[in-house]
């Protein structure tokens, strides 16, 4: 060793003078914390998530008992209360057929949440199935669901929806509540699955060569165990966060169909519906508070799941939150 | 590097093939008859539905159908529509206006989003990257055709600062305001990707060695954070041209212009399952090209990449 020059000696004091403190001390026998439960503590310190969480609870009550916030009937109209303004117990005014606004954009929520609950279900089941087989297979199984991907996601998603839907609204123009709602849940996970297929085969890609997957095959693991014990739960957290933002913009899109007429049904109380049943009331500048509450609790749901998506990457990816 | 780009281009064709098959068999799948349509209230005389059918192929099993639509489309020959009209007619009525305003829409949302991006990306945490997150989750949550309406009603019609309405003039003013609704979505996405780019770059190694160089913080940002930075929103935008043409779908009818949504729209609606094919097969072709292109820019802009 070389020696020391002066003023590089480092004087460390003895054990005795400053004992170990409380705080010093590390319990190793304990478990190591999952990646899960070390992401939860951080979430809940991150005040965004709570005030997502909060409106996303609100939102779940409107949902299961809408007649909690009003005792107007969404669907009882009286034409001589065409655009009358607010009273008591219609806090919000009529529409343009007298109906309700405020209990409408109440009742309207379970159709707009339920189609993007579900599309964000059924796109999140099928891109992590065919995403983590063809990350972790490779060869064939990749080749064949990369190339259909590729194909998918070349189409544009809004155009390709109106094609399809206009299959649906010719074979059945009034399909119901569930009818309504199933067919744009088809339509959409039709053509959005490929992003998800796409995030999670990137995902299981990069696991699949970590060292607790060679320990796990060490140790006898066959291949199948190993993707579903291992690789896949660890690679699911960027599908998770996609999944929670895309979940708001499949509401919009829903939105969006109505407003082209090729939504749910003009017989089911939807946000979309009324926004765009609204349409020719803004642009001719006659009243736009008809068009703004209902357009107002869908934006308000889509940003409560994309501050929730934003919280849990953050929470999940603390390095991209830290710089 | 040729050798890349030949690559590339055979890849695209079975991305080609697959999605005018996917959009053909939905069109063929659709309920209807398409020569009952044209004749209205008159019975349709058997000899004259035949020449029809063989006129559009209607004859043939659907994959020969679909064959027959692709031997005629590689020299971009879409064939007529029901009613009669040459598809190329069509389509070169309205896919300038189209590519017009889905360009500008880009324009404005690159230049805006990376500007309003690189200063809140320099700004974290200040009061303008807050301001800035808070439109950009605005923008992205609001259902797009809201936004087009409310601008229509307050630019167009109440502060008559640009015409509510395009019509068949396609100036660059009249666009400006479908322009600018079209990219607003697009330009949130930009806004944050950039933003979140730039602030972690600012974090990197090389960022500070060219700090410790004696650079100006002007030149670091500019050619080192960046440059750097630029690669994510790029992949986004090369997706993002095709959407656009689609999301032209609202914005055009919001603000009647005369495009290839408007075209697209009503083809559906009307059964013209011609024109259907044809829209969508261009729209995928544009998405394509620009993704190559995308591909080949990353190596411009990132010199780690090199292709062999």
């Amino acid at each position: 060793m070389r020696d020391l020059m002066p003023g590089q000696q480092r004087w460390v004091a003895a054990l005795a003078e400053t004992p170990l403190k409380a705080v010093d001390v590390l319990d190793t026998e304990a478990p190591p914390e999952s990646q899960w439960k070390e992401a939860w503590k951080r979430l809940r310190r991150n005040p965004l998530f709570w005030m997502s969480s909060v409106l996303l609870a609100l939102l779940a009550v409107v949902l299961a008992v809408p007649g909690l916030f009003t005792d107007a009937d969404p669907t009882f109209c009286q034409l001589s209360d065409s655009l009358a303004n607010g009273r008591a117990g219609h806090p919000f005014g009529f529409d343009k057929q007298g109906c309700d606004v405020w209990s409408r954009t109440l009742y309207g929520a379970r159709a707009s949440v339920l189609v993007g609950v579900l599309t964000t279900l059924l796109v999140a089941t099928i891109g992590i199935v065919t995403g983590a087989i063809a990350g972790f297979y490779g060869t064939f199984p990749d080749s064949i669901v990369s190339r259909l991907g590729d194909i998918f996601f070349a189409i544009p998603l809004l155009l390709a929806a109106i094609v399809t839907l206009s299959i649906f609204n010719n074979l059945n123009p009034d399909r119901g509540f569930w009818g309504g709602c199933l067919a744009i849940v088809f339509t959409l996970a039709l053509f959005a699955w490929p992003q998800i297929t796409r995030q999670m085969r990137a995902s299981v890609l990069q696991v699949k060569n970590l060292e607790f997957v060679d320990a796990a095959k060490a140790i006898g693991a066959s291949p199948r165990v190993n993707l579903l014990r291992h690789v896949v739960p660890n690679s699911l957290a960027p599908v998770i966060v996609t999944s929670m933002i895309s979940l708001g913009v499949f509401i919009t899109t829903e939105a969006t169909l109505s407003f082209l007429g090729l939504g749910l049904p003009s017989s089911v109380v939807s946000w979309g519906n009324d926004i765009s049943a609204a349409q020719n009331l803004v642009r001719s500048g006659q009243d736009l508070s008809v068009m703004f509450v209902p357009a107002s609790a869908l934006a308000i749901t889509v940003l409560a799941f994309i501050l929730l998506g934003d919280a849990v990457r953050d929470a999940l990816d603390p390095k991209a939150g830290k710089s | 590097m040729w050798w890349y780009v030949a690559k590339r281009l055979l890849q695209t064709i079975p991305v080609l093939l697959g999605a005018t098959f996917i959009i053909y068999a939905l069109v063929f799948l659709r309920p209807g008859d398409p020569i009952v349509g044209l004749f209205g209230d008159k019975p349709v005389n058997a000899a004259t539905r035949a020449a029809i059918e063989a006129q559009y192929n209607l004859d043939q099993p659907f994959i020969v159908q679909w064959l027959l639509f692709l031997k005629d489309a590689i020299v971009f020959d879409f064939g007529q529509s029901y009613s009669g009209r040459s598809v190329n007619d069509l389509l070169a009525a309205t896919f300038p206006t189209t590519i017009k305003l889905a360009l500008m829409a880009l324009v404005l949302e690159l230049v805006l989003g990376v500007l309003a991006g690189t200063l809140a990306g320099l700004r974290k945490g200040k009061l303008f990257d807050s301001t800035m997150l808070v439109v950009s989750l605005v923008v992205i949550a609001v259902p797009i055709f809201v936004f087009g309406f409310v601008m229509q009603l307050f630019f167009g019609v109440k502060w008559d600062l640009v015409p509510p309405t395009v019509g068949a003039n396609d100036s660059f003013k009249n666009l400006l305001l479908p322009a600018t609704v079209l990219g607003l979505i697009s330009f949130a996405y930009v806004l944050r990707l950039t933003r979140s780019a730039v602030a972690e770059n600012l974090l990197a190694d090389h960022v500070r060695t060219a700090r410790a160089k004696g650079m100006s913080e002007g030149t670091v940002v500019r050619r080192h954070v960046l440059r750097n930075s630029l690669i994510p929103v790029i992949t986004y935008l090369g997706t993002d041209l095709g959407a656009l043409m689609a999301g032209a779908v609202v914005t055009e009818g919001i603000f009647n212009v005369n495009g290839v949504g408007g075209l697209a729209y009503d083809a559906i609606r009307t059964g013209e399952s011609p024109t259907v094919v044809s829209v969508v097969t261009v729209m995928v072709l544009v998405y394509v090209v620009t993704s190559l292109l995308v591909d080949l820019l990353y190596a411009v802009l990132d010199p780690r990449i090199r292709y062999a």
